[in-house]
């Protein structure tokens, strides 16, 4: 199994929030699907996954869920984003940007840039 | 705060139990609906379609697993589910349950017990206000070096007024009175107590009033507190004893009052019936009053240090007020010397919010000793838990091969191993805390005496609960861990076929030999425990067998007390001689002598003694210890008399004064001599002139103060020419040997006195009985640590047998196929015995090295032996070898009784 699956269970919960942001209100295999197109096969395997991820940023209260109808016509459950939840994706972006700035002039740099 | 929300919306979902499967059951079907129906249109067969989307979907019961977990508290869900599933699985098997559970119950209980004790005697708190504050004063000889807590009534006086480090002082003195008036006594422990007493420890009254400061004054009327429980004893809590009379000594008192229960003084280990002022002590003294004699140490005091009084303070402030109180106290016919002496002491103190405590310096360390052997009873019972425990994995093998089939993580597997041994763990606290109530009432009864009926506050605290969940928490996982890790271990493919794992295979030697290791700690702990017990009992043996000079056995003790309103001092010579005759006219007594001490007992009565030997002008002096008898005392008590007479009648106030003396004294002044007809003068202090004595007899070394004692030098004196305290009580113990057992003599005893004078109060002893008492901590010590090592033996040997017989069960398919292949039945029993032998050597050295240090902490508490006695190392291996063998035996005998034919079919 590749690692990869891994770390991006780490930033699942952003993933999340950032699709909810983009697309609004959206069940959950609309979500996996979402992220599977944007992210190439990262989300290819285990896909349910997902859910546990779902239930915990609904108890965090940054998503809120409700009971719709999906496009064939059945009961499915509709995630969308609160306003505690766009405030943490707001904070959380800013935070992974400063990150990975930090960590791409890491790479950047050469060995005669530390002496 | 995010965290706290979801926390919070966790444990609502756990409590609400609120079903959220069915919503996720739903979301699953929905999405694999939808990708199913993608998968269609890019063009798969629709059985294709749906087997992709599953396959893609990914661990459906894993993430079902994490939904669960995500929504509740996973820990006390699967807590919950763990403890169901134990009980379930404790019930099935009511055998093993019932066994653990009762050896955890003894184990814990014992240990429970025993704490109980330390607790109530050292670690619990006065039940006074504040008893924090508490401090003890104690005052410090320099000359000596010692420090003792004993005060007079000048020095208490002058410490009340003078200090300023205190907001309130208090000193009390203890006494037994007797209520009765003439005949059989009937004790009650009383106090004399400043009137600052109820009011500093802030106890309130049952009924009536408590004395107050104003109650305790010079020639203050008699007046009496009752303790809560004496009052409803002796009064059945009548109200109206409060008003009524007390007769105390033949004093009479006024009841003013009753203290709050729960109160029961400020010494740990017993409890006051009765306190009075200070201020009437003087009626029990006659012309020389405890109140006005500057060299009787009867009071102890403790002090409420004000709040803002650091330690340092204290002791700085002591410093200071030391030299005013004790130049204010000084006795008056000490001396030039005596004085100085008295003028450098100074006082101390102690932190006494536990109260004060006699029974600490003599059970403290022996309690805590006991600790540690019942410590070591419950290690030896986790051994045997463990085994069983390990025993029990192995047939488990299949159920938990088929849980890690399921995708049980080996970390659950161990938790809720060590579920089931905390249930079994805690199932035996609970029981084991019944067993400690009844085990701590027999130990009170053991270090009881018959002069000393010890009181303890026993009520459960919470330190006490706290100690047994620990120890049933520490139990569990010595007992848990070990099966709990290799029960994880078990491979999974052959024990779903129902082949047991071959033991060598991936194993180290450690894992494969786990239950032999056990077995091995355990024959090593038994051995300590056995040497610990062993060295207590030869110990106690030696005490009661010890020669003491005397013969203990059939004599009965009376003592007498003579009041001066009953019979007048000048009188009191004739009636004793008049009890004397009456008692040896009795059938049944043999013969009867007279004390004013019985041997054995604390204290005493020394003196300087010199020898005036021819051409040696310079003093010799040396303490000597003495003691006031009757003619015919030795007599009664069958101490050889070695040279010279015995003591008459007719050595009274009128002829010589006359001696017998024992054989160290004359080994200390007359080596070469011959004693008798000799003189020796006793030194009555700087300013009397020493009084000349001569030697009449030697008599056989005797014990005095106590069995341990070494022999030293001791002088008898005729009961007629000792100074009498005419204005005091007199009390005089009649020792009268007797041909049927001394207690069925008291009656006839009791009659004859009153024969002579019905206000003679009386109270009885057997001397075989007051010896005994006298060593009642080796005995505490000896009967106790019997106990524990009779039931590790016991343990030990069902630990033994268990684990054998189960490793031999194992080996079963083994012994056939040897058998099948020639080998004779005895080298089965060979290869068993020997790999047996080889983990009972192994046990034993352990044993033995840890046997020799830890016998040297116990040191203090041996008598007549080393703490490395060979007889005792001996013999406890001897005895653990006996037990082993037979443990041994039976299943060895089994392996080699192995059909071949049978045990490979098996296979």
């Amino acid at each position: 199994m590749k690692q990869k699956a891994d770390v991006l269970q780490g930033t699942l919960a952003l993933m999340v929030l950032k699709t909810l942001d983009v697309l609004g209100p959206l069940h959950g295999y609309g979500i996996a699907r979402r992220i599977e197109q944007i992210s190439g096969d990262l989300l290819a395997v285990n896909q349910g996954t997902l859910y546990p991820v779902l239930l915990k940023l609904e108890q965090e209260g940054v998503i809120a869920s409700e009971w719709g109808a999906s496009e064939n016509n059945r009961r499915a459950r509709f995630y969308r984003l609160t306003r505690e939840g766009r405030k943490q994706l707001q904070v959380e972006t800013q935070d992974w940007q400063q990150t990975a700035a930090i960590i791409d002039r890491f790479f950047a740099a050469r060995a005669e840039d530390f002496s | 705060m995010k965290s706290l929300r979801r926390f919070f919306t966790r444990v609502f979902n756990f409590a609400s139990r609120r079903v959220h499967d069915e919503r996720l059951r739903e979301e699953i079907e929905e999405h694999i609906a939808l990708r199913t129906a993608e998968n269609l249109r890019a063009g798969l067969s629709p059985v294709e379609a749906r087997r992709q989307a599953i396959l893609k979907f990914g661990s459906m019961e894993s993430i079902k697993a994490e939904y669960r977990a995500e929504r509740g508290l996973p820990l006390i869900e699967a807590l919950l589910q763990d403890v169901r599933f134990g009980l379930r699985l404790l019930r099935k098997s009511p055998g093993f349950t019932f066994v653990a559970v009762l050896t955890l119950a003894l184990g814990i209980g014992a240990n429970t017990a025993i704490f109980s004790l330390i607790d109530s005697v050292m670690l619990r708190l006065l039940p006074v206000q504040q008893p924090e504050q508490l401090v003890q004063l104690l005052k410090f000889n320099p000359a000596r070096h010692r420090t003792d807590d004993g005060f007079t009534y000048a020095l208490w006086e002058n410490v009340r007024d003078r200090q300023d480090v205190f907001s309130d002082t208090l000193a009390w003195s203890e006494k037994r009175f007797d209520l009765s008036q003439g005949g059989a006594v009937h004790n009650a422990n009383g106090i004399f107590a400043s009137g600052s007493f109820f009011r500093m420890l802030g106890v309130t009254p049952a009924a009536g009033r408590l004395l107050v400061p104003s109650d305790d004054y010079r020639g203050c009327p008699p007046v009496a507190v009752l303790s809560y429980g004496f009052w409803r004893e002796h009064f059945g809590g009548a109200a109206n004893a409060v008003g009524s009379m007390l007769s105390l000594n033949g004093h009479v008192f006024d009841v003013i009052g009753v203290s709050a229960s729960g109160f029961h003084g400020v010494e740990v280990g017993s409890k006051y019936d009765v306190a009075i002022p200070l201020c009437s002590a003087g009626l029990f003294d006659g012309k020389t009053s405890r109140l006005d004699t500057r060299d009787w140490w009867w009071l102890s005091i403790v002090g409420r240090l004000k709040p803002d009084v650091t330690a340092e303070q204290l002791q700085a402030r002591l410093k200071v007020l030391s030299p005013q109180v004790f130049a204010a106290a000084l006795p008056p016919d000490w001396g030039v010397e005596g004085s100085r002496d008295f003028l450098q002491r100074q006082l101390a103190s102690v932190p006494a919010p536990t109260g004060i405590s006699e029974m600490r310096a003599q059970f403290g360390q022996p309690l805590v000793i006991l600790l540690a052997v019942a410590g070591l009873v419950l290690l030896i019972a986790s051994a045997n838990l463990a085994s069983l425990m390990l025993a029990r994995a192995a047939s488990r093998s299949k159920e938990i091969s088929v849980r890690k089939a399921l995708g049980a993580s080996r970390a659950r597997l161990v938790q809720q191993l060590l579920t089931e041994c905390l249930m079994l763990s805690f199932a035996g606290a609970l029981l084991g805390i019944l067993v400690a109530r009844w085990g701590t009432a027999l130990l009170v009864r053991q270090i009881s005496t018959a002069d000393n009926t010890v009181f303890l506050d026993l009520s459960p605290d919470i330190r006490i609960l706290v100690f047994t969940a620990c120890i049933a928490v520490a139990t569990a996982v010595l007992f848990g861990i070990l099966p709990a890790l290799r029960f994880s271990r078990v491979p999974l493919v052959a024990a779903m076929k129902g082949i047991e794992a071959p033991e060598t295979v991936h194993r180290t030697w450690f894992r494969a030999r786990s239950g032999s290791w056990i077995v091995a700690s355990q024959v090593a702990l038994s051995l300590v425990l056995l040497m610990v017990a062993g060295l207590f009992l030869r110990s106690l043996t030696n005490l009661v067998t010890l020669d003491l000079g005397f013969d203990r056995n059939n004599v009965l003790l009376m003592t007498a007390i003579l009041k001066p309103s009953t019979v007048p001092p000048d009188k009191r010579l004739a009636v004793y001689q008049e009890i004397e005759a009456r008692l040896r006219s009795l059938p049944g007594v043999v013969s009867v002598g007279s004390t004013q001490r019985t041997p054995v007992t604390q204290g005493g009565w020394s003196q300087p003694v010199e020898v005036g030997r021819a051409g040696a002008p310079a003093r010799d002096e040396k303490d000597v210890w003495f003691q006031a008898v009757s003619p015919g005392y030795f007599g009664t008590l069958r101490t050889a008399l070695l040279a010279g007479r015995d003591f008459n009648w007719h050595d009274d106030k009128t002829s010589v004064l006359v001696a017998i003396v024992n054989q160290s004294f004359v080994n200390e002044f007359f080596p070469s001599a011959d004693p008798v007809g000799q003189s020796f003068r006793r030194i009555e202090g700087p300013v009397k002139p020493a009084t000349t004595i001569q030697i009449v007899g030697v008599v056989k070394d005797s014990k005095y103060s106590s069995l341990h004692e070494a022999p030293f030098p001791q002088a008898f004196f005729p009961i007629a020419q000792v100074p009498d305290r005419v204005e005091a009580d007199a009390e005089e113990i009649y020792a009268a040997r007797t041909a049927p057992p001394p207690s069925a003599m008291i009656a006839a005893a009791q009659n004859a006195v009153a024969g002579v004078n019905k206000g003679i109060s009386l109270s009885f002893h057997s001397l075989a009985e007051h010896v005994d008492d006298s060593i009642v901590q080796e005995r505490l010590l000896a009967v106790l640590s019997g106990f524990f090592g009779v039931l590790a033996l016991f343990l030990a040997m069902i630990g033994l047998y268990g684990t054998l017989a189960y490793l031999v069960s194992r080996r079963q398919a083994e012994f056939g196929l040897r058998m099948a292949l020639g080998a004779p039945r005895r080298s089965i029993l060979q290869l068993v015995m020997g790999e047996m032998i080889v983990i009972l050597l192994a046990g034993a050295l352990a044993g033995i090295t840890m046997s020799l240090v830890t016998v040297r902490l116990i040191r203090k508490f041996l008598f007549g032996l080393t703490p490395h006695d060979p007889v005792t190392l001996s013999c406890a291996l001897a005895l653990l070898a006996a037990v082993a063998l037979i443990a041994c035996y039976l299943p060895a005998r089994r392996a080699m009784r192995v059909e071949p034919v049978i045990a490979l079919r098996y296979e």
